[in-house]
């Protein structure tokens, strides 16, 4: 796990000392954003009946930005190799991966959260469940892309593919997270709410493991 | 890698499937349309005979290919790839078949084609999973990729054929409840109109085995044209 940690961080250092790919992400984000409030006109009532569904769109479209970043500097410096040649196990370069795209996730979901609290009018009182919300959901939609990312990470044409595979497999993730928001935004009691979490968790956990365990399987060869 | 020799013609077993399957498909409709009619529905509650069979054989295609995805991914033959593709296409085929009646059915009963309540969705998403899968096989090149990839998609889109499968339970949802119910083992149903259902699902399983082997062969024969 030390080694998952530290593959974790030397991504999350180049990440942010390129910034280039993080800013893009926001910036992509943000104007899907404005679009989608633009679209859904002024009045607040709409906007905010919306707001769930929209947050967790775009989050889940400008998160397939990120997603292929997980293994493209390694192809690109030809270190993939190297990463699965090392003794013992190659989970570990799994959960590395997931960790780095967790880390970046992570944050910029509680960017996204506020900007959408912004324009939407998310009540911001909810912040604390909607955010564990978002932690949920997007450890299920990264186990899946990055699982993908790795797969197809030597192939071109990556970026147009992934974002297909990729969506039809998070979508009971993405529609149990609108969900889950949808009821906090509307103010139903969290024992509603949590039911939609549990499921979350669920795919959470069926995904993460079926993840780890076909992960090295696929990167075999 | 291992080369089996591939014959030309369907084997026996895929004649005697298919055979058999086509001779008895018109009267398992005969005993459909012979059933006595729902106390609430009516004649309406005969398009069961088509839905029910459709979505079972859809479940069960998925989880073949999830088991021989699975198999692909273990042992690395080819075969494997091959019946999981051809699970899953005809899988999809019968998915289609009671997604369609599906709304046929809703129109009547439920007043609209279609509803976003929990088990067309989660039907609905199958669909795209499935139909996502071949869209993935068709835009990799590199065969044992594709191979990987698609075993990879049909594992974990698998799991969205249980949670399908339970929406009706989970969720208070539109959509009635299994009148048999594999979970529990009780069956809620009068026992013409339950001959008559598991008549056409011996049908359709018979034609679902006869399209897959015959779907597989095909796949092999392709499979053979790429090599040379």
């Amino acid at each position: 796990m030390r080694r998952a940690l530290l593959l974790a961080l030397r991504d999350l250092r180049l990440e942010v000392r390129d910034r280039a790919g993080l800013l893009s992400v926001l910036a992509f984000f943000g104007v899907m954003l404005f679009i989608m409030a633009l679209a859904l006109g002024p009045e607040e009532a709409p906007l905010r009946r919306a707001a769930p569904g929209v947050l967790w769109v775009a989050l889940a479209f400008a998160s397939t930005l990120l997603s292929t970043r997980a293994f493209a500097l390694e192809v690109e410096d030809g270190t993939l190799d190297d990463l699965l040649l090392v003794p013992g196990g190659k989970e570990w370069v799994y959960f590395g991966k997931l960790l780095f795209q967790m880390l970046l996730l992570l944050p910029l979901s509680a960017l996204a959260f506020l900007m959408a609290a912004g324009l939407f009018y998310l009540p911001l009182e909810k912040a604390l469940p909607i955010l564990l919300t978002l932690a949920l959901g997007t450890l299920g939609y990264a186990s899946v892309a990055t699982f993908y990312a790795g797969l197809l990470a030597r192939l071109r044409g990556r970026e147009v593919l992934l974002p297909l595979l990729l969506f039809s497999l998070v979508v009971p993730v993405v529609l149990s997270a609108v969900r889950a928001t949808a009821g906090l935004v509307e103010g139903l009691p969290l024992s509603e709410v949590a039911s939609w979490w549990q499921l979350l968790a669920v795919f959470d956990v069926v995904y993460l493991t079926a993840s780890a365990l076909l992960f090295p399987v696929v990167m075999e060869g | 890698m291992l080369k089996a020799t591939v014959s030309d013609r369907p084997d026996l077993f895929t004649w005697a499937f298919l055979g058999l399957g086509l001779l008895l498909l018109p009267l398992g409709l005969y005993l459909a349309l012979s059933a006595p009619p729902d106390v609430n529905q009516g004649y309406l509650a005969r398009i069961m005979y088509l839905h029910v069979p459709g979505a079972w054989l859809g479940y069960l295609a998925f989880f073949v290919t999830f088991l021989y995805s699975l198999l692909y991914l273990f042992r690395q033959d080819p075969r494997y790839d091959r019946v999981a593709l051809a699970s899953a296409e005809i899988g999809l085929v019968f998915m289609g078949l009671a997604l369609v009646t599906g709304m046929l059915w809703a129109r009547p009963t439920w007043g609209v084609y279609w509803t976003w309540e929990p088990r067309l969705t989660t039907t609905a998403i199958l669909f795209a999973v499935y139909v996502g899968y071949f869209l993935l096989r068709g835009a990799i090149e590199d065969p044992e990729l594709r191979r990987k990839a698609a075993a990879a998609v049909g594992i974990l889109g698998f799991i969205n054929v249980p949670i399908s499968y339970m929406s009706v339970k989970w969720w208070r949802s539109l959509h009635q409840t299994q009148s048999i119910d594999l979970t529990t083992g009780k069956i809620h149903m009068a026992p013409e109109m339950l001959q008559a259902l598991l008549f056409n699902l011996l049908v359709f399983t018979l034609l679902y085995l006869g399209f897959v082997r015959l779907r597989a062969l095909v796949a092999a024969l392709e499979a053979r044209k790429e090599e040379a």
